[in-house]
Parts: C-alpha cells; sequence; structure tokens
C-alpha cells in the first residue's frame, strides 16, 4: 500500500508542475477569449530547451552552474515531504514540516546567490525582494503549521494537515488557513499579485529577472522548480481540503486530490485574470495580511480548546 | 584536578616566556606549544566527564583571599572548555597569518600570545570554578584579555574608543555580577556554587528574583544580548579577525555558560523566568538579526549577528526553563540540548566567517563589502569557507546551524502537554525565528554576493591573491567541523547529551537516556535527509555534465541592451538591503551622506548609507539630554540660598528616619 502510495506521490508531484502551469494558463486564456496553448505546452518548452547549448556568463562562477540544479534538487526533495495526497508523504517523521521550510529556503538562497553571481545591475533586485518578501512570507507558514499541530496534536506535516478535518476547530480554521496558503502560494511560486511571471520589464520582475542569464538546461531547472513550487502549494491546500483517507480509498482520494489542484490552479488563473499585481510597496502590506489570517488560525485554536 | 592545575600552569608558564627578548617566531611558537600541550592535558580530563565519566571535584589550599581554591567540572562545564580550548588554539594558529606583517617588525608579539594563552586560563577557571572568587577572576581576566587583545591597533582613536566601550560594559556587567554573588553570599553564607544552589532551590521569592535579573543582565552584557550589544559591533570591527572569532564564538559563550549553570542552580525556575528568557532572547535574535541587514562592514555585520545567534540558543534555554517548571523531560531535552547544540554550532561557523573576513582583510586591506566584488574567483578557498559558513548561519540543510535551530524548533512545537496558550506563544516565537532565519539568508546573500561574486568593483583595492595556508587551514578546519556537524547531527548531540542529562536529572520519570533517545532519532533522520540532499545535487550536477558535454558558450551578462556597462553598475548592498530596511525604520538608524545630481553636465555625485546602532545613538542622547537637564537645575539653584541647605538638611533627617523605623530596630 505504501509502496503503490508512494508512486502515486512521486507521479503527482512530477507532472503536476507542467500540467498545473497549462490549467493556469488556459484559465487565463479563457479569461482573454483565446484558446490558448495547450494544457502540455510547458513540457515540449522545457524540451525545446532542454535541446539548446546554454550561454554562460563571463562572469558566472560554479555556483551559477551548480545553482540550478541545487535549487531543482531541494525542491524535489521537498516535494517529498510535502503531504499532496492528504495523510500520506512518502518522508514523513516527527517536525518534518521544518525540514520542508528550510529546504525551500536553501533553494531560494541558492537561486539568490546564482543571480548575484554574473554581477549584474539588475538581478540582485530581483534577489533583494524575493529575500525582502520569503521573510515576511515564512512567519505565516510557521503560525499555519504551529496552529495546525496544536490542534491535532501531531508533530508531522502529513499528520498535521491531513487530520486536520478530524478536529473540532476545522470549520473556524479552514478559511483562514486556505487564504494563507493561496498567499503562500502566489509568493512562492512568483504568482499575480505578488510577481508577474509574464512581465518583460526587469525593473519589475521578482522571480524572472534572477533567472535573467540562465539558458538551455538550467533555464529548464529552474522554471521546472518554479512550477513545482506552485504544485507543492496547490497540493498542500488540496490535502487541507480533501476529506478521504488515502489508506482506505487510495484512488478516490488521489483523483479528488488532483481535481482539487486543478481547481487551485484555475482559481490562480482566475485571480491573474481578473486581477493586476500589486505596487511593489503593497506587497509586504499582503503577506501581512496572509500573517494576520495565520494568526487567526492560531487564535482560533486557542478560543476553541477547553482551557 | 591535577591535569587542570597542570594545564592552568602550563598556559602561564606558556604566556611568561612568551615574553622572553627572542624572535617574534619563537614567541609565537612557544605560545602555540604551550597552549597545544595544555589542550591535549585538559582533554585527557574532561572528555570523559563529558561522556558519562562522574564530575571531577579537587580543592586547593591557597592563601588569602580565596582559602580553598575547590574545583568541580561536571559535564556542562567539560562540554564548554571541550570546544573553547581548541578553538583558541586554532585562533592562535590563525594569527600566525593575519600577523605575518608584525613578524619582522618591532612590534613585540609576544604580549599578543601571552593574552591568547590568559584567555585559554581563564576558561579553565570559568568552567571548572566551584568557588565565586574564582569564577570573578577567569571572567575578570577574560574581559582584560580580550580588551587587550582588541586594541591590538591602539595607534588608531577609533579602535582606542572602540576598546574602551567594551572595557566599560563588560565592568558594568562585572558590576551587576557581583551584586548578585553578595546577595547570594549573604543568604547562603558560603562562596561556594553548590551552596548557592541549594539556597537558590529552597528559598522561592523576591531575593531569587532579583539575582535572577541581575545574572541575566550581567550575562546579557557579556553574551552581547539586545539591548546590551552596543559595544559588540565596534569590538569586532576594530579587534584583529582572530580575536573577533575568539570573542564572538568563544569567549562570550561564558555568559551563555554561566546563565545555563545558573538556571541548573536553581532547579526549578519560576514560570516567568522561562517566558522572561524567551522573550529577552527572541528580541536579541529579532534585532540581531535586522542590524545584519543594514551593514557594510563585514565584519560589523558578523558581530550583529552573534546577537542573533545568542538570541537563537537563548530561546531554546528557556524552552528548557519552561520544561524544568512544568517537569516536562521531553521539553527540557529539546530546548537544552537544541541551545547547547546552537552555541556549539555557533561556534564553529562564526569562527570560519571571521577568518574569512579576517582574510579578506589581510587581501584587500579593506572590509567595507561596497568597495569589494568578485573576491570568489581570486580567493576560491576563503570565499568556499565563507559561503559554506553562510549557509550555515543561515540555519539551512545540510550544515551544522539547521540541525541545531531544528532542535530548538521541535521544542517550541513539541506536544507536550502544556497549556493551550503556553503552546500558542511558543508557536508565535517559532514564526520569529523563522522570520530571523530568514533575514539571516537575506544578509548572508547580500554579504557574500556583494563581497565575493560578480566583478571587483573599486580599481583602487589592489589586485588580490589567495591568503596564507596559515589562515586557510584553520579555516578549513571549521569548515569540515560545520559540515560533519550538519551531515551527522548526531555527533554534535553526543557532545550535547551530557550536559542535558545533568539538568534533566533533577526530573522525576524516565531514565535520561530513554527521553534522549526520540531526539537522536530524529537527528539520524535528518542527517540522512541532508546526505540525500548533497547526493542528488551531485547526481544532478553529473548527470548534465554527461548529458551535454558540449563547451558552453560564454558571453557578457545581460544589461537590457545597455551597450557601455561598467562594474561599478553591479547591484549593491546598500540598494540590496534599502527595500527591506525601508519598512523597518522605526527598528533601525539609517544615516546618508549624499551629493546630489545637479546642473546640466554633473561632476561628482555620491550616496553613502550607513546604518548606525540605534542603541548606541538613544545612549548618548539620554546623556546628553541629562547632561544638558543637570546643568539647567543646577542653574537655577544658588548655593548662598539658607532655604536650599535647611530643605537639604530635612529630607536627610527624613530619610534616616524612615530607615531606622523600616529596617526594624536599631541599624546593624
Amino acid at each position: 500500500m505504501i509502496v503503490l502510495l508512494t508512486l502515486a506521490h512521486v507521479m503527482v508531484v512530477l507532472t503536476l508542475p507542467i500540467l498545473l502551469i497549462g490549467v493556469v494558463n488556459r484559465t487565463k486564456s479563457w479569461w482573454a477569449g483565446r484558446r490558448g496553448p495547450r494544457l502540455l505546452q510547458s513540457a515540449s518548452d522545457l524540451w525545446r530547451l532542454l535541446g539548446k547549448r546554454p550561454v554562460y556568463s563571463t562572469v558566472a562562477g560554479p555556483l551559477f552552474r551548480a545553482g540550478a540544479y541545487a535549487v531543482l534538487a531541494s525542491g524535489l526533495l521537498a516535494a517529498m515531504i510535502a503531504p499532496v495526497l492528504g495523510r500520506f508523504a512518502p518522508l514523513q517523521f516527527e517536525h518534518d514540516f521544518i525540514v520542508f521550510a528550510y529546504t525551500l529556503g536553501l533553494a531560494r538562497i541558492v537561486l539568490m546567490m546564482s543571480a548575484m553571481d554574473v554581477g549584474s545591475s539588475f538581478e540582485g533586485m530581483g534577489a533583494a525582494r524575493e529575500a525582502a518578501f520569503s521573510s515576511y512570507a515564512e512567519p505565516a507558514l510557521f503560525l499555519l503549521i504551529g496552529a495546525a499541530s496544536i490542534a491535532t496534536g501531531n508533530t508531522s506535516f502529513a499528520g498535521l494537515i491531513g487530520q486536520l478535518h478530524d478536529s473540532p476547530h476545522f470549520v473556524w480554521l479552514v478559511v483562514p488557513a486556505v487564504v494563507t496558503l493561496v498567499v503562500l502560494l502566489q509568493t512562492e511560486a512568483s504568482r499575480v499579485p505578488v510577481d508577474d511571471p509574464l512581465t518583460h520589464l526587469e525593473l519589475t520582475m521578482v522571480h524572472e529577472v534572477m533567472v535573467l542569464d540562465h539558458s538551455g538546461p538550467e533555464l529548464a531547472a529552474m522554471q521546472y522548480a518554479a512550477a513545482l513550487k506552485l504544485t507543492l502549494y496547490a497540493g498542500l491546500i488540496a490535502a487541507l481540503l480533501n476529506p478521504l483517507d488515502p489508506f482506505t480509498s487510495p484512488i478516490a482520494c488521489t483523483a479528488l486530490s488532483l481535481a482539487l489542484m486543478a481547481a487551485v490552479a484555475v482559481a490562480v488563473g482566475c485571480i491573474e485574470s481578473l486581477m493586476a499585481r500589486l505596487p511593489l510597496r503593497w506587497v509586504p502590506r499582503y503577506l501581512l495580511a496572509a500573517t494576520a489570517a495565520a494568526l487567526l488560525c492560531l487564535a482560533a485554536v486557542g478560543w476553541g480548546a477547553p482551557w | 584536578m591535577t591535569q587542570f592545575i597542570g594545564g592552568a600552569l602550563i598556559l602561564l608558564l606558556g604566556a611568561g616566556l612568551c615574553l622572553l627578548p627572542v624572535s617574534n617566531a619563537t614567541r609565537a611558537g612557544l605560545g602555540l606549544g604551550s597552549q597545544a600541550i595544555a589542550t591535549v592535558l585538559i582533554w585527557t580530563a574532561a572528555l570523559p566527564v563529558l561522556f558519562g565519566a562522574p564530575e571531577i571535584t579537587g580543592e586547593l589550599a591557597w592563601a588569602y583571599p580565596v582559602g580553598v581554591f575547590r574545583m568541580r567540572l561536571d559535564a556542562l562545564g567539560a562540554f564548554f572548555l571541550a570546544w573553547s580550548l581548541p578553538m583558541t588554539l586554532l585562533g592562535s594558529l590563525y594569527a600566525v597569518g593575519y600577523m605575518r606583517p608584525f613578524f619582522k617588525g618591532p612590534r613585540h608579539l609576544g604580549v599578543h600570545y601571552a593574552l591568547l594563552n590568559m584567555t585559554a586560563v581563564s576558561f579553565v577557571l570559568v568552567y571548572t570554578g566551584e568557588h565565586a572568587l574564582i569564577f570573578l577572576l577567569g571572567w575578570e581576566i577574560a574581559a582584560l584579555a580580550a580588551w587587550l587583545l582588541v586594541i591590538w591597533d591602539y595607534t588608531n582613536q577609533k579602535v582606542r574608543f572602540a576598546g574602551f566601550n567594551y572595557l566599560v560594559s563588560t565592568h558594568v556587567g562585572l558590576i551587576f555580577l557581583v551584586a548578585a554573588v553578595m546577595i547570594l553570599y549573604t543568604h547562603s553564607g558560603s562562596w561556594y556554587l553548590g551552596d548557592f544552589g541549594s539556597w537558590l532551590q529552597q528559598n522561592p521569592g523576591t531575593a531569587r528574583n532579583v539575582v535572577f535579573l541581575l545574572l541575566v543582565t550581567s550575562f546579557g552584557l557579556k553574551s552581547a544580548f539586545f539591548p546590551f550589544h552596543s559595544w559588540l559591533p565596534r569590538a569586532h570591527a576594530a579587534a584583529p579577525a582572530h580575536v573577533s572569532a575568539l570573542m564572538s564564538g568563544v569567549i562570550h559563550k561564558a555568559g551563555l555558560y554561566a546563565l545555563v549553570r545558573f538556571v541548573f542552580l536553581i532547579g526549578t525556575p519560576d514560570e516567568w523566568m522561562g517566558w522572561f528568557l524567551i522573550g529577552f532572547s527572541v528580541c536579541s535574535a529579532l534585532v540581531g538579526g535586522l542590524y545584519t541587514v543594514g551593514q557594510r562592514d563585514l565584519k560589523r555585520l558578523l558581530g550583529y549577528s552573534s546577537t542573533e545567534n545568542v538570541g537563537i540558543a537563548g530561546i531554546g534555554f528557556g524552552v528548557g526553563c519552561l520544561g524544568l517548571t512544568w517537569g516536562i523531560p521531553s521539553l527540557v531535552a529539546l530546548g537544552f540540548a537544541g541551545g547547547l547544540l546552537h552555541v556549539l554550532n555557533h561556534a564553529f561557523f562564526k569562527c570560519q566567517l571571521f577568518y574569512a573576513a579576517g582574510a579578506v582583510y589581510r587581501a584587500t586591506h579593506t572590509i567595507d563589502m561596497e568597495k569589494l566584488g568578485g573576491l570568489a574567483r581570486l580567493m576560491p578557498w576563503t570565499a568556499l569557507c565563507f559561503v559554506v559558513g553562510g549557509v550555515a548561519i543561515s540555519a539551512l540543510p545540510p550544515l551544522n546551524g539547521f540541525a541545531s535551530e531544528f532542535v530548538i524548533y521541535s521544542g517550541l512545537f513539541s506536544n507536550a502537554p502544556a497549556g493551550v496558550w503556553a503552546k500558542i506563544a511558543l508557536c508565535a516565537t517559532a514564526a520569529a525565528l523563522a522570520f530571523v532565519g530568514a533575514v539571516s539568508a537575506l544578509s548572508i546573500t547580500r554579504a557574500f554576493g556583494v563581497t565575493f561574486q560578480g566583478a571587483p568593483r573599486d580599481p583602487t583595492v589592489p589586485p588580490v591573491s589567495e591568503v596564507s595556508r596559515w589562515m586557510l587551514v584553520p579555516m578549513g578546519v571549521h569548515a569540515v567541523g560545520t559540515i560533519l556537524l550538519g551531515m551527522v547531527p548526531v555527533l554534535g548531540f553526543k557532545l550535547v547529551a551530557g550536559p542535558t542529562g545533568l539538568l534533566m536529572g533533577a526530573l522525576p520519570g524516565a531514565p535520561v537516556s530513554a527521553q534522549l533517545q526520540p531526539i537522536t532519532d530524529t537527528l539520524t533522520r535528518i542527517g540522512m535527509v541532508s546526505g540525500a540532499l548533497v547526493l542528488f545535487v551531485t547526481a544532478l550536477v553529473w548527470l548534465r555534465s554527461r548529458a551535454w558535454p558540449q563547451a558552453p558558450s560564454h558571453n557578457a551578462t545581460w544589461g537590457c541592451g545597455y551597450s557601455a556597462p561598467n562594474t561599478r553598475m553591479q547591484y549593491t548592498g546598500a540598494g540590496f538591503s534599502s527595500e527591506f530596511t525601508g519598512y523597518f525604520r522605526n527598528v533601525m538608524v539609517l544615516l546618508q551622506r549624499k551629493k546630489a545630481v545637479t546642473g546640466y553636465f554633473p561632476t561628482d555625485s555620491y550616496v553613502v548609507t550607513d546604518c548606525v546602532d540605534a542603541v548606541e545613538r538613544r545612549l548618548f542622547s539620554v546623556i546628553d539630554h541629562a547632561g544638558e537637564t543637570a546643568t539647567s537645575l543646577s542653574g537655577k539653584l544658588h548655593d548662598d540660598d539658607p532655604r536650599i541647605a535647611f530643605a537639604a538638611g530635612l529630607v536627610a533627617l527624613v530619610v534616616i528616619a524612615a530607615l531606622v523605623l523600616l529596617t526594624g530596630g536599631a541599624l546593624p
């Protein structure tokens, strides 16, 4: 059973980055009145990049070359800890969520250092923003996880997200928790309104400006890693909402998780179509709203508990 | 017992020999040799105690003023002693490379080495002293030796100012410590720490609370907790790199040792003490972390990060205190093990970072990151050591900072049977810690990116090459330790298991080893995950080199189509931090000096941003303000006015009468 679930988990986290990006783009095209690219378009894009011969900056050092793969590897390791199917994750131990958050942190610092490595006048801007935004976002994740941990008495990521359903506080927690996770998704995966992956002006980019000098296979690794982060956060939202137990009804649970993740992607696409990105100086306030929502979760757990 | 006295005597002898009229190289050799012998000698006694042998006690008759020199080495002292001495030795080794320009010069290097030996002596006294006066003596030797080491470059007025600033701060700390010892002595009637402990355990109340506050202030000044840190950035920037490293990584850990020792003496602290420690430490971690972001001087940056890291360790100790109060052994284990592990890990990566910063200074004669850039190409080993230390200090896997913060987080998120609101408070602490971690990632990316990456910024900085092996080897040893303790965190946990068990000993319940087993298991998994991560990255990089063997082409960095970029246009440190610091203007003081662009054909213009310490500014503004107030008050009084003399006499009489009445009878 565990082997099968692990297999399903790995399949989901490896294939969905491509599919979810397709769903988001399709949704945006639909709002714009176009038919839009194929769902698997980003697979073709990645394949094309893999076939290209990379061009490095003359200033770039070994950190730049290995950086993209360190980012990808960290993302994949975090994917093994994130319980996208509900109560299950291939890597599961006490307080594994700290490893999840800090592995993504490693990916972030390597990404920022890769950006600084080419001595550009622009890429540091993206790195500085990424660093600042992530430091506002990180507390929200920890507050949310803490609330779930106190509510369920569980200390592993899969346990505390998957079993939140059985907690009496679930009704109070679910709305602020989903709000927090959506904002975190937009920050970590560089989506509107925090960042716009389609922008063409270097001065307003966050993630894209950091990979300006990446090309060929390195760019493919970076783009896949970014899509993977989107998948992980969409998966967390799905796991939070998914009431099924993967051990008793694995197929239904996986199907529901996939449907929920697709729904999150549609929601992300709708948000991107219906609102413009925020001015950069408002982003910290937007992230503080996520922290506030996470604090609300924590307060709900506190007041709901017997004294 | 013999080993300790022998070790201390060898160190003293070495210090004396360093002053002989021989060549500077011989003096350095004598200092290093005596330190090495003393370290090995003391290790033979301390390591068994650390790994479970019974504690060592001993007495040595000593004349006035102490009487009997009683010493006791338990696992806690042995833990601190076990790494303090070798790290001091490595620092002295580094000094050979760092001080190289002075070896042939007229300066007497023997004094420097003698002082390094005296630092080592102070560790032996502080970590083994059972007699309070011996402890104080060690404390004072460390302070004076550190002060004299800081002002090596005393002809520079800034260095003298930094030195005196440190000297004053450390002695204000000593006043608090002496006050606490006096209270403890009057109540327990003994000079021994053990007797202090038995009095503290039996008499909770005001006196104990006052002692706690006095001691926390004193230890806070020693370890540079916020708001007692204002001496630290100056001293670290002024001192030679190895002295900064030893102060930050090793010497000031004595404050944390004393804190843990005091908690151990109390046995069961009051609940407010635990929360107070957590609050105090969170403030330190936050403020220290924020201030690292604005610094342009690499060593000042690292100094502030010490304030941050003692705060992180302090959070662990606070959690442990709460565990002692609530009687939850698992919380005690997680809190103290995490805190102590962080102390050890911090010593490893902080010394390494200071050594790397010192190497940068030796090579380029500047430490101002805005003038540097592209050093990774010219000094690859130094850059590697800096980035390893940087990732570790940001508490990221797979390095050691992550292992200790993981244990502290485990304490904060533990599912121990505590109240819901207590858990919520601990959870908020964890969120603050997460913020601090992200901020230190920001400042390390900034420091590494601006100093070591990109291309050189300032053509006036001379061309550099890698520094000598004398400096690279200590740096490398620390880097290996950082990696080893990160990949195999169980090793570090083995070292702290002894002192943690000692602190848990007071609680009833399952045997200590059973309580520590879950932590060992989790840390083993962390080690495996870290190993998997490293393997994974290596495999991907290898795969890439096999799958795309053709050589890449090279071209200029993308400059948005601008055809004449130069290296001055790279992103600067001030630019990197400006967005972030903009949101913390209330906490951080940013001074800007600028000459704006004017006219149609502007000549030179500049903007210089400096982040100065808010506490220090506030301190001076308060002094200023008080001075003005006193002047204006005294201006209003006239000495020849008889009414004032009369009023003063009356007030004195009332105070005396009140004292006599309140103390309940005749004065002693």
